[in-house]
C-alpha cells in the first residue's frame, strides 16, 4: 500500500514539476506547483513527519502559492501566454540539467559509506515544540529567534517596497 | 544566560536591541518627519541610529575570550570578534554617508526602514560569521541577503532600482537554493549539521566533493566570483550608491570571512581540491573583472567591476599559506573597507549633488573640488596598491601568502592584473587632475556627516599603511 | 518502516532540483522564475527529510532544517512578490527580458 502511494506521489511530483517549468499559461504553472508541493507534503506524511507535512501544506502550499496566485491576478497577467524560450537558452538549460542530474545520481549511487541506522526517535509535536525552545545540544532556540528577525525584516522590506507613494 | 555569555554575544544582542528600539521609535513616531526643512544637526532618527551604532562599535572592542553557546550553534573567538568589528566600522562609515541620502525629501518617510533593513543584514552577517552549524550559517546568509534586495529596490519609483532588486533577489534565491542542496548532501554523508562533527568525518569521496561545490556557490554569489559575477555589475549600478558600497564592501567582506573560516576549519581534508578550484576561480575573477572595468564609463559600474577584480586578489590569500593567508585576508579587507568606501563616498557625494556619474564629468574636478579629488585619488591609489598608501601592504601580504605556498605562476598573473588595474585607476585620476573641461562640476560643500565619513576613510588608509603593529596583531591572533 | 529504497527518494529530489534549474534558465516571466526557485528549495528540503529518516533517525536535524527552509522560502517569496509588484507599477509588464534598461 505504502509503495503504491509513494510511487503515485513521485509520479505527481515529477510530472507536475516538469509542467511547472514548461507550461505556457502562468496561472496553470502556479497550480501545477501547488500539486508538486502537496505531493511533497504527502511524502512527508508517509515518512512519519506529520508536523512537517502540516507546515508544508499550510505554509508552502497554502501560503506561498496563494500569495503567488494573488499577485498574478493583481498584475493582470493571468491570461497571458508565455513565450517559448529561445533555442540557445533551451539547449544550455537542457545541457546543464542533464549533466547535473547524471553526475549527482552517479556519485550518489557510487557512495557506499552511509551509516547504519540508529534508534529512531519519533517526531511528535511535543518533541518538535520542546526542541524549538531548547537552548542546549540539538536545541533550536537560536535559529528560531533568528528567523523571527528574518521574517520581521522581510515584512518591513516588503511593505516599504510595495506600498504606494503618499505624495 | 550569565554576564559572560552576554559579553560573548554582545555584537548580536546589542544590534537586536537597537533594531527593536528603532522599530518602537518608528511605531510611536518619536522623531518628527515631514516637510520641515531640517538643519544639519537636528536630531532625527538617523542621528539617533548613528549614536546607538557608535556605542555598539565601541563596545565591540571590549576584549573577551572565546566561547560556545547554544550547544555549539554559536561560537566565537578573537578572530571572529575582529571580523565583526571590521564590519561594524564599515557600516558606521556607510551610515555617515547615508545621512544626506536619507534627508532627501522622497526618502524622509522611509529613513527608519532603511536603517532597520541595514541593521538586520548586519545582524545576519554577524550570525553568519559566528555560526557553529550549517543551520545558523544558512539563516545568517539569508538574513544578510534578503533585506539587501529590499534596499537595492529602495528607490522603487525609478525603474532601474526595482530591476536591481528583482535581479538580486531571484539570483540570491537560486544560489542559496543550490547552497542548501549542497548542505543537504553534506548532512546526508556526514550525519550532522554541526561544523565540529562534519570536520571530523568529511572525506574526499566524489559525492562529498560535489556537495562542497554546490555548497560554496551561495558564498561565491555573495563574493561575486566569476561564474556569479554577472549579477554584480547590474545590481551595483541599479542600487542607490550607499547600498552599492555596502554590497561591494561589507556584504562581500562578511562572505569572505566565513568562507575562509569554513575552508580552514570544516573542509581542511579536501584542501587540495579547493585549492585547485580557487586557483582557477582567482585567475578568472581577476582577469574578467579587469577586462570589463577598463571599458566602463560610468564610475559606479567601474568601481563595481574593479571590486570584482579585488575579490580575485582576495582568493590569493585564501589559498595561501594558512596562518599568513588568514591574516592577510583580514588585513586586506580592513584596508579595502576604507579605500573602497572612500571612493564610493566621493562618487556618491558628486552624484547626490549633480547627478553626474560618468568619467567625462570628472574632467577638471581638481580645479573646483580639490579636497574631494584628493580623497578620491588617495582611495584609488590604495585600491591599485601604490606604495605609500595602505593598499600596497594589503596586496603585498596577499601575494606573499600565495608565494609561500609556491604558487609563483598565480602571483605573476596577479601582478600583471594589478598593473592593468593601475592603468584604469590612473585614467580616473588623469581625468580629475589633467584633463581640461569647459564645465566642470561646480564647487560644493558636503554636510558634516559625509565629511566625517570621508575623513575616517582617509585616516584609516594612512594610519594602517604606517602602523605595522596592526598586521602583527592580526597575524598573532590567527 | 516503509519499504522504499532511499535511492528512489533521492532520485526524485535530484530531478526536482534540476528541473528547477532548467526552469530558472529558460523562463522569462518573473513569476515563473520565482516558481522555479521554489522547486529548488523544495528539493533541498525533501533531501534533508529523506536523509534524516533513513540514515540518522536518532536525532531530528534534517527535519528541523526542512522546517526552517519552509519559513525562509516564505520570506523570500513575499519579498520577491513585493518587488515584482513595484516593477509592475513602473513598467506595466513583468517579463525579465523586456525590462532591460541596463545595458551589458
Amino acid at each position: 500500500m505504502n509503495q503504491v502511494v509513494f510511487y503515485f506521489l513521485s509520479a505527481v511530483i515529477l510530472v507536475f514539476s516538469l509542467l511547472t517549468v514548461t507550461s505556457s499559461r502562468i496561472l496553470r504553472a502556479a497550480v501545477y506547483l501547488l500539486f508538486v508541493l502537496i505531493a511533497t507534503a504527502g511524502i512527508y506524511f508517509l515518512l512519519g513527519y506529520n508536523f512537517l507535512a502540516g507546515v508544508q501544506l499550510t505554509l508552502y502550499a497554502g501560503g506561498i502559492i496563494v500569495l503567488i496566485i494573488f499577485a498574478i491576478m493583481l498584475t493582470g497577467s493571468a491570461g497571458e501566454k508565455l513565450e517559448r524560450p529561445s533555442l540557445n537558452k533551451f539547449l544550455l538549460a537542457i545541457l546543464i540539467s542533464l549533466i547535473g542530474t547524471v553526475t549527482s545520481l552517479i556519485l550518489f549511487f557510487a557512495y557506499h559509506s552511509f551509516p547504519v541506522i540508529g534508534n529512531e526517535i519519533p517526531a511528535t509535536v511535543k518533541m518538535v515544540g520542546a526542541s524549538l525552545i531548547n537552548p542546549g545540544d540539538n536545541g533550536y532556540v537560536l535559529p528560531f529567534e533568528l528567523i523571527s528577525v528574518l521574517l520581521l525584516a522581510a515584512i518591513v522590506g516588503a511593505i516599504v517596497i510595495a506600498k504606494k507613494a503618499t505624495r | 544566560m550569565n554576564l559572560n555569555d552576554f559579553i560573548i554575544m554582545r555584537h548580536e544582542l546589542l544590534l537586536t536591541t537597537v533594531i527593536i528600539i528603532l522599530l518602537i521609535a518608528e511605531v510611536f513616531s518619536i522623531f518628527e518627519k515631514g516637510e520641515k526643512s531640517i538643519s544639519e544637526f537636528s536630531f532625527g532618527i538617523e542621528m539617533f541610529a548613528i549614536l546607538l551604532f557608535l556605542i555598539i562599535t565601541l563596545v565591540g572592542f571590549v576584549p573577551s575570550g572565546r566561547g560556545m553557546l547554544f550547544g555549539g550553534m554559536y561560537q566565537t573567538d578573537e578572530i571572529r570578534i575582529l571580523m565583526k568589528n571590521i564590519l561594524n566600522i564599515g557600516t558606521l562609515i556607510i551610515l555617515f554617508q547615508s545621512v544626506s541620502y536619507l534627508r532627501k525629501n522622497e526618502n524622509k518617510e522611509k529613513s527608519t526602514e532603511f536603517i532597520l533593513l541595514l541593521f538586520s543584514t548586519l545582524l545576519g552577517m554577524n550570525f553568519m560569521v559566528s555560526s557553529g552549524d550549517f543551520l545558523m550559517f544558512y539563516l545568517g546568509l539569508e538574513l544578510a541577503t534578503l533585506p539587501l534586495a529590499a534596499l537595492a529596490a529602495f528607490d522603487k519609483f525609478k525603474n532601474k532600482f526595482s530591476e536591481a532588486g528583482i535581479k538580486f533577489i531571484l539570483l540570491a534565491a537560486l544560489s542559496s537554493g543550490v547552497t542548501l542542496y549542497g548542505i543537504s548532501m553534506i548532512y546526508g554523508t556526514n550525519g550532522s549539521i554541526y561544523f565540529s562533527d562534519v570536520s571530523l568525518t568529511f572525506s574526499d569521496e566524489g559525492l562529498q566533493i560535489l556537495a562542497f561545490i554546490f555548497f560554496i556557490s551561495g558564498l561565491a554569489f555573495k563574493i561575486s566570483l566569476v561564474p556569479f559575477h554577472f549579477w554584480a555589475a547590474d545590481v551595483y549600478e541599479g542600487a542607490p550608491v550607499n547600498i552599492t558600497s555596502y554590497l561591494s564592501v561589507i556584504s562581500k567582506g562578511a562572505a569572505v570571512f566565513i568562507f575562509i573560516i569554513l575552508l580552514y576549519h570544516v573542509f581542511p581534508v579536501i584542501s587540495k581540491e579547493w585549492t585547485y578550484l580557487l586557483y582557477a576561480l582567482s585567475i578568472l575573477t581577476m582577469t574578467i573583472g579587469n577586462l570589463f572595468a577598463i571599458r566602463q564609463q560610468n564610475l559606479k559600474r567601474f568601481l563595481a567591476f574593479s571590486s570584482i577584480a579585488q575579490a580575485g586578489f582576495i582568493l590569493l590569500g585564501v589559498i595561501g599559506e594558512p596562518q599568513l593567508g588568514l591574516a592577510s585576508v583580514i588585513y586586506f579587507v580592513l584596508i579595502y573597507v576604507f579605500s573602497n568606501l572612500g571612493a564610493f563616498g566621493v562618487v556618491s557625494a558628486i552624484s547626490n549633488f549633480s547627478g553626474k556619474e560618468n568619467m567625462n564629468d570628472y574632467n577638471g574636478l581638481y580645479q573646483t573640488n580639490p579636497k574631494l579629488s584628493l580623497v578620491l585619488m588617495l582611495s584609488l591609489f590604495s585600491l591599485a596598491g601604490i606604495p605609500p598608501v595602505a593598499g600596497f601592504f594589503g596586496k603585498f601580504f596577499l601575494f606573499t601568502a600565495a608565494a609561500q605556498k609556491g604558487f609563483y605562476g598565480l602571483v605573476i598573473i596577479a601582478t600583471l592584473n594589478a598593473t592593468i588595474s593601475l592603468y584604469y585607476y590612473l585614467l580616473v585620476i588623469k581625468a580629475m587632475f589633467i584633463n581640461k573641461n569647459e564645465q566642470p562640476v561646480e564647487y560644493f560643500r558636503n554636510d558634516f556627516f559625509t565629511r566625517t565619513g570621508l575623513l575616517i576613510c582617509v585616516l584609516g588608509m594612512i594610519i594602517i599603511g604606517f602602523a605595522s603593529f596592526i598586521f602583527d596583531g592580526i597575524f598573532s591572533m590567527s | 518502516m516503509i519499504h522504499i529504497p532511499i535511492t528512489h527518494l533521492i532520485s526524485i529530489s535530484t530531478l526536482m532540483f534540476f528541473i528547477g534549474i532548467y526552469g530558472f534558465i529558460t523562463r522569462k516571466n518573473l513569476f515563473t522564475i520565482l516558481m522555479s526557485t521554489e522547486l529548488v528549495l523544495n528539493a533541498g528540503a525533501l533531501n534533508f527529510v529523506a536523509f534524516n529518516k533513513y540514515f540518522y533517525p536518532d536525532n531530528l536535524q534534517g527535519h528541523f532544517f526542512a522546517l526552517f527552509i519552509i519559513s525562509v522560502a516564505a520570506a523570500e517569496a513575499a519579498l520577491a512578490i513585493a518587488i515584482i509588484i513595484a516593477i509592475y507599477r513602473n513598467f506595466k509588464n513583468i517579463d525579465a527580458e523586456k525590462i532591460n534598461e541596463m545595458k551589458y
